[in-house]
């Protein structure tokens, strides 16, 4: 079973304040922490940005590259929206680290480094988390 | 002993420099009066720079004194941009200040507001959704994406404050035609602080480095084009390089005064140089986006919406 992080509902646990934006250093800190209490090290988990407003480039680090750094093994991103990426995209690729993301249509992606982003791929498929379809593009076959 | 030190007539980032040396010949122990009588426009650099200048003083001595513009639409205007809520505790303010709500006019976008802490970032980028996103898509032409980009490089601006700065800070946002300069409307986003600035936030992990060179001008540098932090934390130094990317994508100007330097990322628009130095010392840091009404190119030349 994927550990699904609802990213939204963590932010509103973790921080005092009715908020949508993933802003500042501390606000990141504060959803990684909680984020990471639940999640054993190692794992793949997907992580949901639906119903996440700004999201910078510090909280892209504070959360997201530093997830990938330090705790999971592969981290699949949904509910990205155009503005989400541009953040979290330099943020990891400055970092030499990827995550994969999963396009409306259910395709998945590399998104940061080029390089480590076949090797996820790769991770999902040998833990029968993902599957090559016809015509090439790999999905989840359970999320 | 009072010295005055008189707001240019035209105050913005230009004319910043005439104010700053004024501001750098204060010795210890003079009160400072500084004079808007004859002010006759404020970029929002100049308020949220005067505001810093006003804190610095307060800090050195004793509180100072403020002439406020006698031009009655002058006066306004800076009363509904949200100055003087905030001028009111750092100055001793003479002149009729009229009692005036903060605007919700569409040209402010966002009044001069205090940075001093994480939470005051979030109500910014949250209150700059809010009112700035037509106004981007709608009268600057931008693609309504870069809306969401806008308010990030607000958020970074804002936060150099709280992780750097010392103390707290202000900013404010507005739009207006610019017609001096570019024929266009802008949206200018100004922060201003009056804390340790650049050079001393980056001197434990970065003077070495840079040698003899080290100074006001090699900090400003470090930061915003080779994107070091005075953290160690290796995801650190993000803020300024996603400012600079999102800036050069639209046209847009970045430019950061601190010390005694003044580094600036200048569009083809622009006749601003990258790099002053040597210029009259000023505390904190006072950093200027701008970014510019997308035009059509069109064979020929660009043409106007």
């Amino acid at each position: 079973m994927i550990p699904h992080i609802m990213v939204h509902a963590v932010l509103q646990q973790a921080v005092a304040g009715f908020y949508t934006d993933l802003v500042t250093r501390p606000t990141g800190r504060a959803v990684r922490e909680n984020i990471e209490r639940d999640l054993p090290p190692g794992t793949v988990a997907v992580m949901d940005f639906t119903g996440v407003g700004c999201l910078d480039y510090s909280c892209a680090d504070e959360i997201v590259a530093k997830l990938v750094r330090d705790k999971v093994k592969v981290l699949l991103l949904r509910g990205l929206t155009d503005a989400h990426r541009e953040a979290i995209e330099p943020v990891l690729a400055g970092a030499g680290l990827a995550v994969l993301c999963e396009r409306a249509d259910g395709v998945l992606e590399g998104l940061g480094a080029s390089e480590p982003a076949p090797a996820l791929l790769d991770e999902l498929i040998e833990r029968r988390l993902a599957a090559r379809i016809p015509g090439g593009s790999i999905r989840l076959t359970a999320a | 002993m009072t010295r005055l030190i008189e707001v240019p007539t035209q105050f913005d980032d230009r004319s910043f420099d005439q104010f700053t040396a004024a501001y750098a010949q204060a010795g210890d122990g003079e009160r400072l009066l500084f004079d808007a009588h004859a002010a006759e426009w404020a970029s929002p650099y100049g308020l949220v720079g005067l505001l810093a200048a006003g804190e610095a003083a307060t800090r050195k001595g004793e509180r100072p004194l403020l002439t406020a513009p006698a031009n009655p639409d002058v006066v306004s205007y800076w009363a509904r941009a949200g100055f003087f809520r905030e001028a009111e505790d750092l100055f001793e303010v003479h002149g009729k200040v009229p009692r005036t709500k903060v605007a919700t006019e569409s040209e402010v976008l966002l009044p001069v507001t205090p940075v001093r802490a994480a939470e005051d970032v979030h109500a910014v980028v949250s209150t700059i959704q809010q009112r700035a996103s037509a106004i981007l898509s709608s009268e600057l032409g931008l693609d309504p994406k870069a809306t969401m980009g806008f308010a990030m490089a607000l958020s970074e601006s804002c936060q150099n404050i709280v992780e750097h700065a010392g103390t707290g800070g202000w900013v404010a946002v507005q739009a207006y035609n610019w017609r001096r300069k570019l024929a266009r409307r802008v949206v200018v986003i100004a922060v201003a602080d009056a804390g340790v600035g650049f050079r001393h936030s980056l001197e434990p992990t970065q003077a070495k480095r840079f040698g003899e060179r080290w100074g006001d001008a090699a900090a400003l540098e470090a930061a915003l084009v080779q994107g070091v932090s005075r953290f160690r934390d290796p995801g650190r130094g993000q803020g300024l390089a996603g400012i600079r990317r999102y800036l050069t994508r639209w046209e847009g100007k970045v430019a950061i005064r601190s010390g005694t330097a003044r580094i600036a990322i200048v569009p083809r628009w622009d006749d601003d140089v990258p790099l002053k130095e040597g210029l009259p010392a000023f505390p904190g840091s006072q950093v200027l986006l701008i970014i510019p009404e997308q035009v059509a190119e069109k064979a020929g030349g660009s043409s106007q919406r």
